[in-house]
């Protein structure tokens, strides 16, 4: 389990760092889905199933789909991108934040491992997951609803050419 | 029998909450183009008359039951036990009310300022309610994160909607904002989840004593420090203020009355209040509260003074006024948090008022610049009125309501040992005077330039929502006092 939470940590690192470093918004948005699958099977992993499924289905899939289409509505690719943003010097100081920030996690991550709760049992969440997600969730499953409405018109006003009436 | 069939009834009407907006999103999206571009603003118009009579309709229901709090489910079956994730109380209610009458202001002001993308105007407006109504009614700290990216992101998209300039850029500083609230929010709620095991407001509030250890105290001190950030950079308090006045100077003005007449309130406001009631246990909330508004009220009068533009002036006022809000909710009294909610309802009042004046002036005099006008009072006096009027309520003067929310305050931090606040927000108000007289003065007052000699009032729904929001502020002044008796004698306070 260990091997496949660290392996996994680190293809989110590096997904998430050619997120913002690729010059193609395509290839960027499917990066960013690859870093956010990676996170779904450390959740998996770590017994928030539920969590995971959603990270995986709204976040690596529903979310990627709403990006490539604003980005294939927009035309907008590397060739249109101004000089200054193909500048390398705007990552030089990445890694160093990137350190910090890890070294960071490690230090709150150790201190406070005695109150972390203990995982429940993956087998054991997942034959509660429907009563979970429609019983107890159901505040969240109307502002997850909200948020995709919100998103599509979001995609529709700031990508579409022309006025709208 | 008569009181359950009314208590069923506050139910039913809680639903019309996200049933009207999700329904006009529908119709207005299926609409033939040509017909939408006319009845958009109705339907926009409809939603918050609707919104503002179910608040009040509940609102009655509740107190004729002399019930506090009602929860209720949404399609789901309230008898499975664990469902009930709304709930409506008088805070709620009165909140739900604010959004749907700054609702009718910005579509009247949108009717004479928003004259294209008006379908993606009031579809936006909606899921802006959905956000807004649903951060209100839920039970649970998740649930109100989800809600405040809907409010969030629609703010975002209304400020961006027509691609100027100046209007991507307070979107920008909006969105780059709220990214760093959401993820100091999501940090603190982890940190609280950690701790708690839920983060139903029931449980969070029971749950928070238990921590004992040093490294238990610690992470709730962590997780307080990043939600109390989250909800100051939502609210635009002192020293999360920097996107503030760009958003509000920079969007249309129909969108700046929602933003501040009622997105900070919601999306900061209600958090703080939702903060201080769970850890009411916590010392050091209190007064860190206390110090931020402070901080806000006297920064953003300072900063109110030295500003030339309307809007950006009465969006500083708003940063200086959300101050007094948060010296409410510090005190963690009955008193104060009534005094909070009347701030919040007046706030809302005049802050749509002062931005309708701003329509005015820009559809007529076609600047917001204060140095280019004068004498206006002359050729516009039904908007000098309402200037007026909302500047008197907002300083504090009796009778208006503004002079009631902030006495209530006053009077609660005098009660509560928290003296040295409650003077620090008796001499602000000499600021707030200030930067209001002198817009007063350089806007309706002195000589008429030449070029504004054939200048008139302004006409149509913007005229309507001036005259409007001026009554509300005045009867809400005078009567304030029977509405207090009345709240007395349903035992709500």
């Amino acid at each position: 389990m260990e091997a496949v939470v660290y392996t996994c940590l680190g293809l989110m690192l590096v997904f998430g760092i050619l997120a913002v470093m690729l010059h193609s918004m395509l290839k960027s948005a499917i990066a960013l889905a690859a870093a956010s699958a990676a996170l779904g099977v450390i959740m998996y992993e770590l017994g928030a199933i539920w969590a995971a499924i959603f990270e995986v289905s709204v976040c690596s899939g529903l979310v990627t789909v709403i990006f490539i289409s604003a980005i294939s509505l927009s035309n907008t690719d590397k060739k249109d991108l101004p000089k200054l943003y193909e500048d390398g010097k705007r990552m030089a100081f990445l890694p160093l934040v990137l350190i910090i920030s890890g070294i960071l996690l490690i230090v709150v991550a150790i201190s406070s491992v005695s109150s972390l709760p203990v995982p429940t049992p993956v087998a054991e969440v997942a034959d509660n997951f429907r009563e979970i997600l429609w019983n107890h969730r159901q505040a969240d499953i109307w502002g997850q609803i909200i948020v995709l409405i919100t998103g599509a018109l979001a995609v529709a006003v700031l990508f579409k050419e022309g006025e709208l009436p | 029998m008569r009181v359950i069939a009314n208590i069923q009834m506050v139910a039913n009407i809680a639903v019309l909450f996200f049933v009207i907006p999700l329904a006009i999103i529908a119709v207005n999206t299926l609409l033939p183009k040509k017909l939408a571009g006319r009845v958009s603003f109705y339907l926009g118009g409809f939603a918050g008359i609707m919104q503002a009579a179910a608040a009040a309709a509940d609102f009655f229901l509740l107190s004729a039951n002399r019930l506090h709090e009602y929860e209720f489910s949404l399609l789901w079956d309230l008898s499975i036990e664990g469902s009930e994730r709304f709930s409506v109380d008088s805070l709620s209610l009165v909140m739900l009310f604010c959004i749907g009458m700054v609702t009718i202001v910005s579509v009247l002001v949108a009717k004479q300022t928003v004259h294209d993308r008006k379908r993606a105007y009031v579809n936006l407006l909606m899921t802006l309610i959905l956000g807004m109504n649903g951060m209100v009614l839920v039970t649970d700290l998740f649930s109100l994160y989800v809600f405040l990216e809907v409010v969030g992101l629609s703010s975002f998209i209304l400020i961006a909607m027509f691609k100027t300039d100046t209007g991507l850029e307070g979107a920008f500083k909006y969105l780059v904002m709220s990214v760093m609230a959401t993820v100091f929010m999501l940090t603190g709620l982890a940190f609280i989840f950690m701790q708690t095991g839920s983060l139903q407001y029931k449980h969070v509030g029971m749950n928070v004593l238990r921590f004992q250890s040093h490294s238990q105290s610690v992470l709730i001190y962590a997780a307080l420090i990043l939600l109390i950030s989250g909800f100051a950079i939502k609210t635009g308090a002192v020293p999360f203020h920097s996107w503030l006045p760009d958003a509000h100077q920079s969007a249309n003005t129909a969108i700046s009355i929602l933003l501040s007449g009622i997105v900070i309130k919601v999306a900061g406001i209600y958090g703080f209040i939702v903060l201080v009631d769970l850890f009411n246990e916590v010392p050091a909330i209190n007064m860190t509260v206390a110090v931020i508004g402070t901080v806000s009220i006297i920064t953003g009068a300072l900063l109110a003074m030295q500003q030339n533009h309307f809007k950006r002036i009465v969006a500083y006022s708003s940063v200086s006024q959300v101050g007094y809000i948060l010296l409410g909710i510090s005190t963690g009294s009955t008193l104060g948090l009534l005094g909070t909610v009347v701030h919040i309802f007046n706030h809302a009042t005049f802050k749509s008022a002062l931005f309708s004046n701003a329509a005015a002036l820009h559809e007529q005099v076609g600047s917001l610049d204060i140095n280019e006008m004068g004498g206006l009072e002359k050729r516009m006096p039904v908007t000098a009125f309402s200037s007026v009027t909302a500047f008197l309520s907002t300083t504090g003067i009796p009778p208006f309501a503004g002079f009631w929310s902030k006495l209530l305050i006053i009077m609660a931090l005098w009660k509560s040992n928290m003296q040295v606040f409650a003077g620090i927000a008796l001499v602000a108000s000499i600021f707030t005077a200030a930067y209001f007289l002198r817009i007063q003065k350089k806007v309706f007052f002195g000589k008429l330039p030449d070029k504004y000699e054939n200048l008139t009032e302004v006409k149509g729904t913007v005229k309507f929502a001036e005259i409007m929001l001026s009554v509300v502020t005045i009867l809400t002044g005078v009567f304030f006092p029977l509405a207090l008796l009345y709240l007395k004698g349903r035992g709500i306070i």
